[in-house]
């Protein structure tokens, strides 16, 4: 029993890890197209740009992941990092001398509190996701143009230590990309080698199945959408410290860039598969094309539509990658029957 | 225990619940402009949200079938900025409208196949193709908008008729989808199929019902009523643009779930849907009358959306929990566990 059920599982990781080398190969692909048609593409400078921008994404994206691992999804992130973001930015306009650390935990508690009650309303409310965070999505937004009162908070307004943050260099990669880095080890270690988060997985795949195995399901559904509106704060405090210009529109719409980067990055919109280390291939993959529509005066609106048309050809691949293998592993369990069966046969005890 | 049952009969029901509401926010109208029970004004109440209503009847169909389109505002906007090109081109603007309203049946036609018959959920691919359409739009027309359509055909959005000229004529049109559809959905063979596949799909396939090609039906006439919907709003705003439409969802989504649809799928009514409309025009309107600012609105009208479903969930529980028997019918219906929601999409 257990040798079929570790069989089952080793082809299901073979293949999403193609999944996964396959859009490694189309990162590649793309890189190489834009360094041969923009000559500005493959500079330290560019590469540097991407990898500012790209970290936001990813940071997000990591929380993300976990919240479509377990068959929900986050809508509601584009307003929770405008809104840290804007509040961050606030604040230290009108304290100077206030710690960036006070500022970063202020950010990440108010995403929190945002997520917190995402998963309230999800996993204790019984509001899908989708809905939920559809609605959250327009009361944070809301919230924000309260706090931004139609003002614009520019620059020169805020402290230069923080505006260095975005230009400053950890170890020769940039600050901005250097915190991506921890979070993504720190997410991937989270999801790999705790309980929380291998029930990610089992919630995602099979949500009754986990709930009869005693997984505290509910529990596990706040904590994803918790740990996404924490993660959005963090991005929000980035966010601040990378453009430095902010106001009540600041990062709509970015949701779509998050959850474009972790679904095509493999995290399966079933539930129950994907990594943390696909997000970020998505995420570059995002990034790269976003740069090189830019270098190559390809109109933003083109980057949209390629998003979205992307979405629906990673959730096509995907479906159909995941119905093969139930066929596959539904036709290998009838043969290892028929098999047993005419075993028992042969030799009557 | 005649008076209990009668009073679950009243109160239990939605619509019951929504006039009341409806009266509460026209009465907190009244306080802030004498100006509010102006049948005039009352008439007009609509008019800034029909094409809202449009697309909320037609994602009615989907999400009593137990999906969800979110792209339907960016359909519209697709359906309108064709529309535009097309009479820009020269055509004459019944033709351009033909067009349009072609476009977002073909562009629901699209979410549908990609649902219907290859079975993916709806959650997902609408979610890519309301970014997608949103940014066809753009790419279709640009920045700048299409003005100058012709007067009598704008009619149709921003013109009024009947007696005194009070009577929108965008009000005659939603009421009279309101109406066709009220039909198709409750009086047809192809309504009751649509409950049996929202309430439970495999039993709706083992029935012998063509579930596939209803789902590809039911997202086509979305895109439709999207298409529809589009020439309402150019006509209305006198132009059209890219983004036109792209703040509708919130309310779109409102309505359809304020209006006791079950968002699980298998229950609701167009009487209901219509109803919320109402309720969220009345609301939206004693706001502005209150110089509440667009955003605030949002606020007010995410919590409703988020009201309507837990107030739904709650009164499920409570009927399971201390009503006995729980009505098998015409009620909220089953509530699953929000982890299952997402497998109702999936075969």
């Amino acid at each position: 029993m257990s040798a079929r059920g570790t069989q089952a599982q080793a082809l299901a990781a073979t293949a999403f890890r193609l999944r996964e080398f396959g859009i490694l190969v189309a990162l590649l692909a793309t890189g190489l197209f834009f360094t041969l048609r923009a000559t500005n593409f493959l500079t330290g400078d560019n590469l540097q740009d991407i990898g500012t921008n790209v970290a936001i994404v990813i940071v997000v994206a990591v929380g993300q992941t976990m919240v479509i691992l377990t068959r929900n999804i986050d809508l509601s992130v584009g307003s929770i990092v405008g809104l840290t973001a804007v509040i961050t930015a606030q604040t230290l306009a009108h304290h100077h001398g206030l710690s960036l650390w006070v500022a970063a935990l202020l950010a990440v508690a108010v995403g929190t509190a945002c997520g917190l009650a995402n998963g309230l309303l999800v996993a204790v409310a019984r509001v899908p996701a989708i809905i939920a965070t559809l609605a959250t999505l327009s009361i944070y937004r809301g919230l924000v143009f309260q706090r931004a009162h139609g003002v614009t908070i520019n620059q020169s307004d805020l402290p230069n230590g923080f505006l260095d943050l975005a230009t400053r260099k950890v170890l020769g990669t940039p600050f901005l990309l250097f915190v991506a880095v921890v979070v993504v080890v720190l997410g991937s270690a989270f999801l790999h080698w705790t309980s929380s988060g291998r029930d990610f997985y089992a919630i995602g795949s099979n949500p009754a199945a986990a709930r009869f195995a005693g997984i505290a399901v509910t529990r596990r559904v706040i904590l994803a959408l918790t740990l996404s509106g924490a993660l959005a704060g963090l991005g929000g405090f980035m966010w601040a410290a990378r453009f430095g210009t902010l106001n009540a529109v600041s990062a709509s719409g970015f949701e779509f860039d998050v959850i474009t980067a972790a679904v095509i990055g493999g995290v399966n919109v079933f539930g129950g598969s994907g990594t943390v280390l696909g997000a970020v291939i998505g995420a570059l993959l995002v990034g790269t094309i976003a740069n090189g529509f830019t270098l190559l005066r390809i109109s933003e609106f083109w980057k949209i539509t390629f998003q979205g048309f992307a979405i629906v050809v990673a959730v096509t691949i995907d479906a159909l990658v995941t119905q093969r293998l139930q066929e596959a592993l539904r036709r290998r369990r009838r043969r290892e029957v028929a098999e047993a069966r005419a075993e028992a046969r042969e030799s009557p005890a | 225990m005649k008076a209990l049952a009668l009073a679950r009969a009243t109160f239990g029901r939605w619509e019951a619940l929504l006039v009341l509401l409806i009266v509460a926010a026209g009465a907190w109208s009244t306080t802030l402009s004498p100006y509010f029970l102006d049948t005039g004004n009352l008439l007009d109440l609509l008019t800034p949200y029909i094409a809202v209503g449009l697309l909320a009847l037609g994602l009615t169909f989907v999400v009593i079938a137990g999906e969800i389109d979110i792209s339907v505002a960016s359909t519209l906007a697709v359906s309108a900025v064709v529309l535009a090109r097309v009479w820009d081109a020269g055509a004459n603007v019944w033709v351009a409208s033909a067009a349009g309203l072609a476009v977002g049946t073909g562009l629901g036609l699209f979410n549908g196949v990609l649902v219907g018959l290859l079975n993916l959920p709806s959650l997902a691919v609408t979610l890519g193709t309301l970014a997608a359409f949103r940014g066809l739009a753009f790419v279709i027309l640009g920045g700048e908008p299409v003005t100058g359509l012709p007067e009598g055909w704008s009619q149709l959005g921003a013109g009024y008729t009947g007696p005194g000229e009070l009577v929108p004529i965008a009000l005659l049109i939603l009421l009279g989808f309101a109406l066709l559809l009220g039909v198709l959905l409750h009086a047809t063979r192809f309504g009751r199929y649509l409950y049996a596949i929202g309430s439970n799909r495999e039993a709706a396939r083992f029935s012998g019902l063509p579930v596939s090609r209803m789902r590809v039906a039911l997202f086509a006439l979305s895109g439709s009523m999207a298409g529809i919907a589009a020439v309402v709003l150019i006509g209305y705003y006198g132009s059209a643009r890219a983004d036109v439409g792209n703040e509708f969802l919130l309310d779109v989504v409102t309505a359809v779930v304020l209006g006791g649809v079950n968002i699980f799928g298998g229950s609701g009514s167009i009487a209901g849907v219509v109803l919320a409309m109402i309720l969220i025009a009345t609301l939206r309107n004693g706001m502005g009358l209150a110089n509440i600012s667009a955003d605030t609105q949002g606020i007010v009208i995410g919590a409703l959306l988020l009201g309507a479903i837990v107030a739904g969930n709650l009164s499920q529980f409570a009927r399971t929990r201390w009503g006995g028997r729980a009505r098998a019918t015409g009620g909220r219906g089953e509530v699953p566990r929000s982890e299952e929601v997402a497998v109702s999409s999936k075969t």
